[in-house]
């Protein structure tokens, strides 16, 4: 129910984590990066969403490697905010 | 259940056989255990725990303390109830008053840490406190407290924190100077060697150097990694393949050696392991109803045997639950394999802990399985326990667990929501549970319940004092007077003959409102009542509480004598119970200041040493300031007027009004202080910080404030001044002399006299007396006096006569009106325009 549109987070963490846990983290995407790391990216509703997401990591021993807040863009095509939101003209 | 909790969370673990001894690890805690704080942080799996068991077990001398924290350990009193409980194991009785009353209302945290200090520097024996998890502590509030407590440590005691992040307490400080040991993440990890001892020793497998050099780079010493590597390893023959594998995979560790663990056990343990992981705790019937597999005791014990994480939660091997990383894993795949089946599994648990009288852990497995009605009800017939255990987490989240729609019809369960967000001063949804919980009251007494759900009979039949008694909060925190008196009145009328605290709560909030619009008479009524309610409850403190508030109505009234029994009644009610209440300091300290005001400088010295000899706990919330106020008279009686003034100071920020009005500020105690200190401009700048001046309406809450305006006016010695202050006295006489209020009238009169110095001969009472023999300036005061509630010795006192002196004014007085009685004298007075009759 916030006015303002949850904010878009990607979390690093140290280790290949496939998509089966995608549900343990709240339903956000879970994607491998290739380089020994995972990403865990999507919408978060707020920063006591986002310390849950953390302390779960925490809890499963995953080291953090980072944490990035996605500014969104009105042409973002990976937002999942629907056009009329994102200000689209058409 | 309660009990069994608490037994739960003091469990001390038990050392496991065919450990690793890690020497240098003991070795840190013991010199740890010399100073004050050792902390062991470290990730899940680290090996804290099991550390600490075998430290425990072989090696501490002194037999430790422990407490296992969780998330509803994060209100102050719940947590320091509980580490005096644990401490209890050790020294029974230890601080028994500091945690009854931590576990019971939110008492002064502070004051009762203190007493646990102290009782703990008063023993023979060194005494070492474990809290294991105190990352689920993310309170504020108790960082703040424990780092206190870490502070003030006596030498005997020691405390051990383990935790899976640094916790928020001064930990630099504690460092710098040398009172803090830490064990970390790579302290506990295992290295070569150690890594070495344990997969070829303890784990008896054959794996050469160069294979523990991989695996343990590979895990980088973490112990639940490598215990799951060996159990790994364990059970197959080509360990090598399986090393070479592993190294390989970059995957998440735990989760690649859990599936190996799993690979290898049968398919029906397999099951086991991931379905029961959905539970906290297990125990072998609660395994078989869930898996639907038999022999639930004896899987249990296999599971421990094989090592497969699972921890013993009692002697008796009963019950167990599953180290928490590899729960989190078995239960991640078990949401991914089998989704449907997860919630059914839910309700299989909910069912038998439910049968089996674990209630609270039903609710959780019920809203898991999205169970919403059936939770509902269990939550409902749970919320008493969770209150009296000050589970006050658990009940928000279940509370908001429940789907709003479901409040509708349930008007028990309403109100616990309604209690749950009061408690904490939140509004959020309040009014909306209330309305639902009021349409049951719409239907009238003798409706049938049809289209409703009761499951909890006793709070239903007081579900209309309850909300009666949540609105009248409610109206009051709003400022909403009429509201309040409302609400309170419709509280008494339906709250039962022996709801005795209901009622003397309804009557204190009346009590409270009529004092606040300065209708003495009737606050006084009504703490009148509200005492007596809740001495029948039996809720001593309180009844001192409302003691203090009848006092402060009497002294206003001028009744400084039944001020004073007050007191003295509720130090007969205090020793009658045995001493040690709550509130039996404000007695002393309420009679000292009766004393102050009598001029017995000598007995208020003694009653403020005795309030001052029960120690802080004895005091009420308001004790603290009202001491000091006291303290601060004393020492300007003794010439020491700084000292006073920086006592004032001390009692300002101690200030907590415990709802009462405000109608003494001690600023405006320190206004006056300066006045008589000779500094009358700064109490004028205190005036105009207040926003007060001499052209202001007047108010029964201001009045103290306006009077002290005046006197710093007329302390200046200004002409214009003085004039200002006459036309606002006036104003307040005739205001305070309405509304009953004798001591305001005493001192305004005393003012008026003092102002008008002289001047007063030729202004006197009012110049047309339609009297043959007018009464005289100090007839006419005495008059002004026989118009208010004042006994005869009580207006003696404030003229400074005797009550001789009193009589023969009297007599002359209604000899010249022509009456013989007092309240004749005042009609008529009032007839003839003398006076303003407030009868």
């Amino acid at each position: 129910m916030a006015d303002r549109p949850a904010a878009r987070y990607e979390i690093q963490i140290k280790g290949e984590l496939d998509e089966r846990w995608t549900t343990w983290f709240d339903g956000l995407d879970v994607t491998v990066a290739g380089d020994g790391t995972t990403v865990i990216s999507g919408s978060v509703a707020d920063q006591a969403a986002l310390h849950g997401l953390l302390q779960k990591a925490r809890d499963l021993g995953l080291p953090l490697i980072s944490v990035r807040r996605i500014e969104l863009r009105g042409d973002d095509i990976t937002s999942n905010q629907p056009p009329s939101a994102r200000g689209d003209t058409q | 259940m309660a009990d069994s909790l608490l037994e739960t969370k003091l469990f001390v673990p038990k050392a496991r056989r065919g450990l690793m001894r890690r020497p240098r690890l003991v070795e840190a805690l013991q010199r740890g255990v010399e100073g004050r704080l050792t902390l062991v942080s470290a990730s899940a799996g680290s090996g804290k725990t099991t550390l600490l068991a075998d430290w425990i077990a072989f090696s501490q001398e002194h037999p430790p303390v422990w407490l296992a924290l969780d998330s509803n350990d994060n209100q102050s009193g719940t947590f320091w109830s509980y580490v005096i409980a644990a401490l209890q194991t050790l020294i029974p009785g230890l601080a028994e008053t500091a945690r009854a009353r931590l576990a019971g209302s939110q008492s002064q945290t502070e004051q009762n840490l203190t007493e646990l200090l102290n009782e703990l520097s008063a023993l023979p024996q060194e005494v070492v406190l474990i809290l294991e998890d105190y990352h689920m502590i993310d309170s504020p509030q108790i960082h703040s407290e424990v780092s206190f407590f870490v502070e003030h440590l006596p030498e005997n005691v020691h405390l051990v924190i383990a935790t899976r992040a640094d916790p928020a307490l001064s930990l630099a400080r504690l460092r710098a100077r040398g009172d803090l040991v830490e064990i970390r993440a790579s302290d506990l990890s295992f290295n070569r060697d150690e890594t070495n001892t344990y997969l070829n020793g303890v784990m008896g497998l054959t794996l050469t150097d160069e294979q523990v050099g991989v695996l343990e780079e590979r895990t980088e010493g973490w112990i639940a990694a490598l215990q799951l590597a060996a159990l790994s390893m364990q059970g197959r023959d080509d360990v090598a393949g399986f090393i070479g594998n592993f190294a390989g995979s970059d995957r998440y560790i735990v989760d690649y050696l859990v599936e190996e663990v799993l690979g290898l056990q049968q398919p029906d343990m397999r099951d086991v392991l991931l379905q029961t992981s959905i539970l906290e705790r297990l125990t072998g019937p609660l395994c078989e109803e869930v898996t639907g597999q038999e022999d639930g005791t004896a899987t249990l014990e296999m599971l421990e045997r094989a090592n497969l994480f699972t921890v013993p939660l009692d002697d008796h091997r009963q019950w167990y639950r599953y180290h928490h990383l590899f729960a989190d894993v078995l239960r991640a795949r078990l949401l991914y394999e089998q989704p449907d089946h997860v919630m059914e599994l839910h309700r299989r648990a909910s069912n038998w802990l439910e049968l089996n009288g674990y209630r609270a852990e039903a609710v959780q497995h019920a809203l898991a399985g999205e169970e919403f009605e059936r939770a509902a009800d269990l939550v409902e017939m749970t919320l008493p326990q969770l209150r009296q255990n000050r589970q006050e987490a658990t009940m928000r989240l279940w509370l908001d667990a429940i789907p709003d729609d479901l409040y509708e019809n349930r008007p028990v369960l309403a109100i616990g929501y309604v209690a749950s967000r009061l408690v904490n001063g939140e509004s959020q949804n309040v009014e909306t549970r209330l309305q639902q919980a009021e349409r049951w009251l719409d239907g009238g007494p003798s409706q049938s319940r049809k289209g409703f759900v009761v499951r909890d009979e006793t709070a239903f039949r007081q579900l209309p004092g309850a909300i009666a008694v949540y609105r009248t909060a409610m109206a009051r925190a709003r400022g909403d007077i009429e509201e309040t008196i409302a609400q309170a009145h419709r509280a008494l009328e339906v709250a039962g003959e022996d709801d005795h605290l209901e009622r003397g709560g309804a009557a204190g909030f009346l009590a409270l409102a009529h004092w606040s619009q300065g209708e003495l008479e009737e606050a006084y009524r009504w703490w009148t009542e509200a005492t007596e309610s809740l001495e029948r409850a039996g809720h001593t403190s309180d009844v001192l509480g409302t003691r203090i508030a009848l006092a402060d109505l009497l002294i206003e009234q001028g009744r400084l004598d039944d001020a004073m029994t007050t007191y003295q009644r509720g130090l007969d009610l205090v020793a009658a119970q045995g001493g040690g209440i709550r509130g039996a300091a404000d007695m002393y300290v309420g009679l000292a200041a009766g004393y102050l005001k009598q001029d017995d400088i000598a007995s208020a010295r003694e009653h403020l040493k005795l309030a001052e000899s029960l120690g802080e706990q004895a005091g009420l919330p308001q004790n603290a300031h009202r001491a000091r106020v006291v303290k601060a008279h004393l020492l300007e009686s003794e010439g020491d007027d700084q000292a006073a003034i920086a006592a004032l100071d001390q009692a300002e920020n101690l200030y907590v009004s415990d709802y009462f009005p405000d109608v003494r500020p001690i600023s405006a105690l320190r206004a006056r202080a300066w006045i008589r200190q000779g500094h009358a401009r700064r109490a004028l700048d205190w005036a105009r910080d207040r926003g007060l001046s001499a052209q202001d309406e007047t108010t029964y809450l201001r009045e103290f404030e306006h009077i002290t305006l005046a006197m710093a006016l007329l302390a200046t010695g200004d002409d214009g001044a003085r004039a200002e202050a006459l036309q606002l006295l006036e104003r307040l006489r005739l205001a305070a002399e309405a509304g009953g209020r004798a001591e305001n009238l005493r001192e305004i009169l005393t003012l008026l006299d003092v102002a008008d110095g002289g001047a007063r001969e030729q202004q006197a009472p009012p110049i047309e007396q339609a009297l043959p023999d007018p009464l005289t300036e100090r007839e006419f005061e005495v008059l002004r006096l026989l118009n208010t509630d004042l006994a005869g010795p009580e207006i003696a006192r404030s003229l400074y006569v005797s009550l001789n002196t009193l009589r023969t004014h009297t007599k002359s007085i209604y000899m010249k009106l022509g009456v013989n009685n007092r309240r004749a004298a005042i009609t008529r007075a009032a007839e003839m325009g003398l006076i303003t009759n407030r009868r």
